[in-house]
């Protein structure tokens, strides 16, 4: 009897942490690398040519990449806020135009060289800077010679070595992730570290998704917030959340277990839902029938937090640990 | 038999337990009550400075307002750290301390200065007498604190529209600073309160009567919260009344203020930004010491032990106590971090007191103010990985699971 209990626990033991392995080998290595993949065929879409039209086709594909892992916000992501660089959104305080405008004003050399490009400021650096530039009615036309093309090409470069650099991490990293418990790893001190690291990334994913990415353009029923969607300039709000949400329901199911009927279910509404939006950047909050859709959808996303803390937090024996946005 | 054996065994061991988690809950509404007593009678003395300079203008009584201000913030800062956790404290702390703010709210800002999303950044309550907003009509002829709490705080559901709190009138003593990532504070002239031909910058009756208001809601406030934490007060109460979530409550408050408000949004973003409105105390050049005293705060509620304005000292059993209790390597690995954390802020104070101001280290390419700012981020980083070692523990994940069902419910942990 007693040794049966001892079994049952070993087995617990092992179905947990192959979710981590599971998690690592088939959703964050491969995740990474095609991250890295797409910012290196950026920045040399960039090297080719770096006017507007011939760099979104590429810029697209890259900001599709990222959100493939855009939600794993420890390790190597946070290395040298990594991930803050790549994805500094919401900018509230309008830095990003602010920070830019001060570049292309100054025509400033810093843009030269990699490591210089380092030391800026990151409004003015990643996707959502890259964004401004290649959509924005300030920088429309801007032609092969202009500064602002010789930016274009330092950000994709400074994307591309942030991706590669990620990805490098991400290798070595996941050796720490599969030792964890062991004698040395000082950042996973037991197996449950690990396992709890995975899933605030997870809740922390979907928290924003719905409070950012579906809650600024919703803002509240008198006020829609149209202007307040994500990636309003190249109108690919609702692309994001689609995005971001399949990556989710790929992390969730590797972490989880096949005993998680109800967090699939709730995957399977919220992006059926969103299929069924028909605004691409979101500006249908502003009308009411469609405000609608948007507003079932935001709280069909918080229905997949209820469900992957019930199934898959408890599987995994944690609670949500502490995230970099449990500030105000 | 063996299962009467285990159940005795636990039922022995957590009765004591009990009694010490009690204990130590005391010890920390205890700290709290005097923090907030202690921002109180501090914010008093503020007051009285106001009032001073209002009455007779002059650089002296200025200067006088600037001192109290700079002494208020030293208990309120330690108190940040029963924010997060508490959720009576955290839905009244935007009315003391919002931050950052869109200061054209409230009085005259430079020409180059820009709002973001804000439609009312440039609203500037002090020249306008009437102005819309949100579509309605209001009539500001009179500055009162119900003006300023009621229709402008938060106006347009905004979080940096403040006009209220120690950050405005930090604003109303200090001014904008313009000096960019170079030395130097805001340098607003006491001539901005002076009467008659005197008077600088236009509306200087109106200017004084905003921040007389806005100091008397914050001393308001601050008693409101004092009653909050005394005998039978609801703060206390919900703390004391169920030991394991009045635990919970502690570490989520240290560990949300230590990760995502402090490490991250008040400190590395500034290094990232290199933006010197990424300050937390922007106007008056206080950022160094708003963060040590944070982080001093959740020193003392780990060690129970809290100095109050006036030396005397608020003690009793602590966490610390009750983690190495539970496991003693946890209590001296999270002991060790908080230690660390503390002497990296102070290094970061003792250089900027140094001369070596705080926008100065967040200038593009400072490495070396870089390198002190991210030390201490690095502090406060590990020190909440050790915390969170510290709930498991105290095995009181489990309440997170209970919580689960309700996310709603703001008493459930690590939301």
């Amino acid at each position: 009897m007693m040794r049966l209990a001892v079994l049952a626990l070993a087995l617990t033991a092992t179905a947990a942490s192959a979710g981590v392995e599971e998690a690592v080998s088939a959703h964050v290595l491969p995740a990474t690398q095609g991250f890295a993949d797409a910012a290196e065929a950026l920045e040399e879409a960039a090297d080719t040519d770096c006017t507007a039209d011939a760099v979104r086709p590429a810029w697209n594909d890259a900001f599709d990449a990222w959100l493939g892992l855009s939600h794993l916000r420890f390790g190597p992501l946070e290395e040298d806020s990594r991930a803050l660089t790549i994805a500094f959104w919401p900018d509230t305080r309008g830095m990003t135009p602010r920070a830019l405008g001060g570049l292309v004003a100054d025509e400033d050399p810093v843009i030269e060289s990699a490591e210089g490009f380092a030391e800026v400021s990151v409004a003015a650096r990643g996707l959502y800077a890259m964004e401004r530039l290649l959509y924005s009615e300030d920088y429309a036309g801007y032609g092969a010679e202009d500064y602002v093309c010789g930016l274009v090409r330092a950000e994709a470069r400074d994307l591309a070595r942030s991706a590669a650099l990620i990805a490098e991490d991400w290798a070595a990293f996941a050796m720490t992730v599969r030792d964890a418990g062991n004698e040395g790893n000082d950042t996973f001190l037991s197996e449950r570290e690990s396992r709890q690291a995975f899933y605030t990334a997870l809740v922390t994913g979907l928290d924003f998704v719905a409070d950012q990415r579906l809650g600024r353009p919703l803002g509240s029923f008198d006020d829609p917030r149209p202007d307040l969607a994500e990636t309003q300039l190249s109108g690919r709000a609702l692309r994001n959340v689609t995005l971001s949400l399949e990556a989710l329901q790929d992390l969730a199911a590797t972490l989880g277990s096949e005993s998680a009927p109800e967090t699939g279910a709730a995957f399977d509404a919220a992006l059926g839902t969103a299929n069924s939006v028909a605004s691409a950047d979101l500006s249908g909050v502003s009308d009411p029938m469609q405000r609608v859709q948007v507003e079932a959808l935001q709280q069909e996303v918080r229905d997949i937090r209820h469900a992957v803390s019930n199934e898959i937090g408890t599987a995994l024996g944690v609670s949500e640990g502490f995230n970099a946005t449990d500030g105000d | 038999m063996i299962r009467t054996t285990t159940a005795l065994a636990a039922l022995l061991a957590a009765s004591p337990a009990l009694a010490d988690k009690a204990a130590v809950l005391t010890t920390y509404a205890d700290i709290a009550h005097a923090g907030y007593e202690d921002s109180l009678t501090s914010a008093k003395a503020l007051q009285s400075a106001v009032d001073a300079l209002i009455a007779e203008p002059s650089a002296e009584t200025l200067a006088a307002a600037k001192d109290a201000w700079l002494e208020a913030r030293v208990p309120y800062q330690q108190t940040e750290v029963f924010r997060f956790g508490n959720p009576i404290v955290d839905d009244w702390e935007g009315k003391v301390n919002a931050w950052p703010l869109d200061e054209g709210l409230i009085d005259y800002v430079d020409a180059g200065y820009a709002g973001g999303e804000n439609r009312y950044a440039g609203l500037n309550v002090v020249a306008n007498e009437s102005f819309e907003l949100s579509g309605e009509d209001v009539d500001a002829s009179e500055i009162t604190p119900e003006l300023l709490s009621d229709t402008l705080h938060e106006a347009d559901g905004v979080e940096a529209n403040v006009a209220t709190g120690y950050h405005a009138i930090e604003f109303l003593l200090w001014g904008q600073d313009l000096n960019g990532t170079e030395d130097g504070a805001g340098e607003r002239p006491w001539t901005d309160y002076a009467a008659g031909e005197e008077c600088t910058n236009g509306h200087c009756d109106r200017r004084g009567e905003y921040l007389s208001a806005a100091t008397d809601l914050l001393v308001s406030e601050l008693e409101w919260m004092t009653g909050q934490w005394a005998e039978g007060g609801d703060a206390r109460t919900n703390v004391t009344e169920s030991p394991d979530q009045g635990i919970v409550a502690m570490l989520t408050g240290m560990g949300s203020l230590s990760y995502g408000e402090q490490a991250g949004e008040r400190m590395k973003l500034g290094v990232m930004l290199n933006d010197p409105e990424e300050e937390h105390d922007c106007f008056s050049d206080n950022t160094h010491n708003s963060h040590f005293y944070d982080g001093l705060g959740i020193h003392n509620v780990y060690n129970g032990r809290y100095v109050r304005v006036d030396g005397s000292v608020v003690e009793g059993e602590s966490l610390s106590d009750l983690v190495a209790e539970a496991d003693e390597s946890v209590d001296a690995e999270l002991s060790r971090n908080l230690d660390h954390t503390v002497l990296q802020l102070a290094k970061l104070k003792a250089a900027a007191e140094a001369g070596f101001a705080y926008d100065e280290m967040l200038a593009r390419g400072n490495s070396d103010g870089e390198a002190l700012i991210m030390a201490a981020v690095d502090g406060l980083v590990t020190q909440t990985r050790s915390i969170e070692r510290a709930v498991s523990a105290l095995g009181l994940d489990d309440i997170g699971f209970e919580g689960s069902d309700s996310l709603d419910d703001p008493n459930a942990v690590f939301q």
